[in-house]
């Protein structure tokens, strides 16, 4: 086990405190602690692709911070229209 | 362990130490907008260091040669793109938070009378 896996597993580790803000905080709350589960997500990805020295697994990390940030602006946009 | 190394070790632990403390940060603090600030820094600060240390594990090379890698190109592109935009659904985000909790958009006088 190299140090990239090591640091994807304590990222990923570190979604659990912004999962419990997404269960019990108010509705922004949970969409700012999503916004941070995206990011650590795709940081654990990209600690996996050089973990395992598979060069192709950095597409899935591309293709996954550019879908977080745009379910972020889908998530923000549609929880305006909650008043 | 080469000098090379230890520094992108370095790196690494740092972003990583970054996500852990924006992560708490979001659990601990109170308000959205509070947790807005740590998750906005987990968008840029560790992920700034993270991405600095891959790049440099997959372009930079014994004897100081440059290779750039498909997968370099590919780290810095998802990096850049969360450094970069990632502020823009934070701004969006705040501005709606402040939407619901208070109706007016705009700055009040009281506000502006009192900075902040």
């Amino acid at each position: 086990m190299n140090a990239y896996l090591v640091a994807a597993t304590v990222l990923i580790a570190a979604i659990a405190p912004c999962l419990a803000v997404c269960l019990r905080g108010s509705v922004m709350e949970a969409i700012a602690a999503l916004e941070l589960c995206g990011t650590l997500t795709t940081l654990a990805l990209i600690c996996l692709a050089e973990g395992f020295h598979r060069q192709a697994y950095f597409g899935v990390a591309l293709v996954c911070s550019v879908l977080v940030w745009i379910g972020g602006l889908v998530f923000v946009r549609f929880a305006g229209r909650l008043k | 362990m080469s000098p090379f190394n230890l520094a992108v070790t370095a790196l690494l632990a740092a972003g990583v130490a970054c996500e852990v403390l924006c992560a708490l940060g979001v659990l601990v603090m109170r308000g959205p907008f509070q947790k807005l600030h740590y998750a906005s820094a987990g968008t840029t600060v560790g992920a700034f260091f993270i991405g600095l240390a891959i790049v440099a594990r997959e372009t930079l090379h014994a004897g100081g040669a440059v290779e750039v890698s498909a997968g370099g190109l590919e780290v810095l592109a998802a990096v850049c793109f969360m450094f970069l935009l990632g502020p823009a659904v934070t701004i969006l985000t705040a501005r709606t938070a402040r939407r619901l909790e208070h109706e007016p958009v705009e700055i009040t006088p009281a506000e502006l009378e009192r900075g902040s």
